[in-house]
């Protein structure tokens, strides 16, 4: 679907962890036309100081009732902001914004792996891959069982598997500690979260590729002749997809104010991203 | 969008009292699309918000979006015949010629090349599209993060990533060739030579209505000294890309100056068509554990309405020095922003960083000068022009600048 202004009315807004908000919104038009991994660029009110529209994943998205939410960790003065709009008021959203993720059709098994407020960045995708028949597994990485993401939230069918740095839930370490266990039963792997989890990540999976190279997707069909990275094809292909965030002026691609650095170059996160496969980012060394 | 239509709410007016209460402010109708919502939630107690709710703070109007334009009335078709009569045209290089419908543009760096708003914003009522800057090879750009909002504006230094003129003229000239809307491409260099060889490739492309010199740029060959703060240097290049091209030349100011006066009136004896004011003021923001900038590439540039008075500043000053047409950026959100810059003596203006918040602004912007002009009783906007200028002839004024901070 393609991008348009949309007013979105605001039916509830809760506080789900310190500091993290999920808001609902009635805008059917973006409820119906998004995939996981797109996102929303919202106006605060304010203009006079806040001149930016602030972008978020778009955390679930249900065509049925024409419900979006947002889920969000106040973190200045646009968060802040949008935890005092009231039910009933209307927002401008510009959406759906950005590139989805891009499951290969055979994927069977689904690695999501998500640290801190990245839940937000893969949350749809659970319900994608559900919907089309995928397992599912959730990898989550947070600071304490204080910051931990309800599994109330998530759907039942999904493989939900905590870490926490200071260890009281789940695993006693980093989300990515747990990714090897996990690795050969993926079929992919999405990621959202700190860039360094992320790097991390990649890390780890050219490892698995160097290692299992056999099991490459999309062998058969015209081996030899790769397709264009960076190209929904490519990114089928690949096993680690990664979300990525950066401050964002316009995000329809317009200021290339919001770059990552790729290998071959800089690269919008707004209309070539926000979901990029691991190995089109240029990652710093670990 | 009810869910259950058998629930959706009654159309008539229910009497409680004197109270009356209508459809949409009966909250007890609501009710059915609320619940709806949160079972599909699934609320949980552990994260309830605790006793007394969560914090509702009066925010007053600021809390409400402001959407669209509420105070633009469908008009009748009377008056839509007497604002179709109404003449925003403006010619803003008069001596070659580059027309545009309106006085309302938009910025370079803020608009793409005009595609990417595509989608939601009809291009074709725009005044005209001032492209994001154009250097002669490919440049990859600044370090992120580029971009960073201030109080009131928003800091960016993107550091005119652009796939070079050639690359541009290829992918956008078919593009443009097909617009009403003028073109304007914004150039960028590092030296007069990189200047004048990427206006002589502009030069006769279909498609490409004319050219904004950015100036603040700095010249490699003297050391690095921006060409927009050195009156020499602003003169050598606007001269040498003169000579270099027909197509109407803008020259923009950079307000990173002790004095813009002599500056623009160089480039007007240089032969520019006209000159916007102005570029974005150096910048910095500190990283949130202030162990560094924030800005991948330390500093960057000011835009907002931040910058408005500064703005307003400039084009007041050189528009008591120089007669060609000034195009005033800087700030612009809103019509009584147009009608300041305007009285200062602006013919055009352009809009920035407020697209990003709001992209039909420039449209809107050009239907509100149109109005504005019918209830004034004006068949053309320029009575507006100048209007705060000092009122007297002779020589240029200088006191402009008897105010110095």
């Amino acid at each position: 679907m393609t991008m348009r202004l949309v007013a979105a009315e605001l039916v509830d807004s809760r506080q789900i962890l310190p500091g993290q908000w999920l808001q609902s919104f009635h805008a059917p038009e973006l409820a119906t036309g998004s995939r996981a991994g797109q996102f929303v660029h919202v106006r605060t009110g304010d203009y006079s100081g806040l001149v930016l529209r602030r972008p978020f994943s778009i955390n679930t998205a249900d065509p049925a009732t024409g419900i979006i939410t947002l889920h969000f960790r106040t973190v200045g003065r646009g968060t802040e902001w949008l935890t005092r709009v009231r039910e009933g008021e209307r927002l401008d959203m510009l959406g759906p914004l950005g590139r989805p993720f891009e499951v290969d059709p055979r994927s069977r098994h689904l690695l999501l792996i998500a640290g801190g407020l990245g839940m937000a960045g893969v949350r749809m995708l659970a319900d994608e891959a559900l919907r089309d028949g995928r397992q599912v597994t959730i990898l989550f990485g947070a600071l304490s069982a204080g910051h931990v993401y309800p599994s109330s939230l998530l759907p039942d069918e999904v493989e939900y598997v905590v870490a926490t740095d200071d260890g009281s839930l789940g695993h006693h370490g980093l989300v990515t500690e747990l990714v090897p266990d996990y690795e050969a039963w993926a079929d992919q792997a999405f990621a959202c979260g700190p860039h360094p989890m992320l790097a991390r990540l990649a890390q780890l999976a050219t490892g698995r590729r160097e290692r299992l190279g056999v099991a490459k997707l999309g062998r058969k069909r015209g081996a030899g002749r790769a397709d264009p990275l960076g190209s929904p094809a490519a990114r089928r292909k690949a096993f680690l997809q990664v979300s990525m965030e950066q401050t964002m002026g316009c995000a329809v691609g317009a200021c290339l104010g919001c770059t990552v650095i790729g290998v071959e170059g800089p690269l919008r996160v707004c209309r070539e991203g926000p979901v990029f496969a691991a190995e089109e980012i240029a990652w710093p060394a670990l | 969008m009810t869910p259950k239509k058998a629930k959706s709410p009654k159309q008539v007016l229910i009497r409680f009292g004197d109270m009356r209460v209508g459809k949409n402010s009966d909250r007890s109708k609501r009710t059915p699309t609320v619940r709806k919502i949160k079972s599909a939630i699934v609320p949980v107690d552990r994260f309830k918000v605790p006793a007394g709710g969560r914090p509702r703070v009066e925010t007053g109007g600021a809390a409400v979006a402001n959407l669209g334009a509420p105070n633009v009335v469908t008009p009748t078709l009377a008056e839509r015949a007497a604002l179709d009569r109404i003449d925003l045209t403006v010619d803003i290089a008069p001596e070659r010629g580059l027309l545009l419908t309106n006085p309302i543009l938009v910025a370079s760096g803020t608009f793409g090349y005009g595609v990417e708003y595509g989608e939601v914003v009809d291009v074709q009522r725009i005044g005209a599209i001032c492209c994001k800057g154009t250097t002669l090879k490919p440049r990859a750009g600044n370090p992120p993060p580029r971009v960073t909002e201030t109080p009131g504006g928003m800091l960016n230094s993107i550091g005119l990533q652009n796939p070079g003129v050639d690359a541009v003229i290829d992918k956008y000239g078919p593009i443009w060739r097909g617009w009403k809307v003028p073109v304007i491409v914004n150039v960028a260099g590092e030296s007069i030579d990189d200047y004048v060889e990427v206006a002589r490739r502009l030069d006769g492309v279909p498609g490409v209505a004319g050219i904004e010199l950015n100036i603040s740029c700095p010249n490699v060959g003297k050391g690095g000294l921006q060409f927009a703060i050195d009156r020499d240097a602003a003169r050598a290049v606007t001269a040498a890309v003169r000579r270099a091209t027909d197509l109407p030349l803008l020259v923009k100011l950079s307000p990173n100056v002790a004095d813009v006066r002599p500056i623009a009136k160089a480039i007007e004896e240089a032969g520019a068509d006209a000159i916007c004011a102005i570029n974005t003021l150096s910048g910095l923001a500190v990283s949130p554990d202030r162990t560094r900038a924030l800005l991948g590439n330390t500093y960057g540039g000011l835009s907002g309405p931040a910058i408005k008075p500064v703005a307003l500043r400039i084009v007041y000053e050189v528009a008591q020095v120089v007669s060609i047409p000034i195009v005033a950026i800087g700030g612009v959100t809103s019509l009584d922003d147009v009608l300041d810059f305007l009285a200062c003596g602006a013919v055009a203006v352009q809009v920035g960083t407020a697209i990003f918040a709001d992209p039909e602004l420039p449209v809107r912007l050009g239907d509100e000068l149109r109005a504005e002009c019918l209830r004034r009783g004006l068949a053309s906007y320029k009575p507006l022009i100048g209007t705060a200028l000092p009122k007297r002839t002779g020589a240029p004024s200088a006191k402009g600048a008897e105010y110095r901070p």
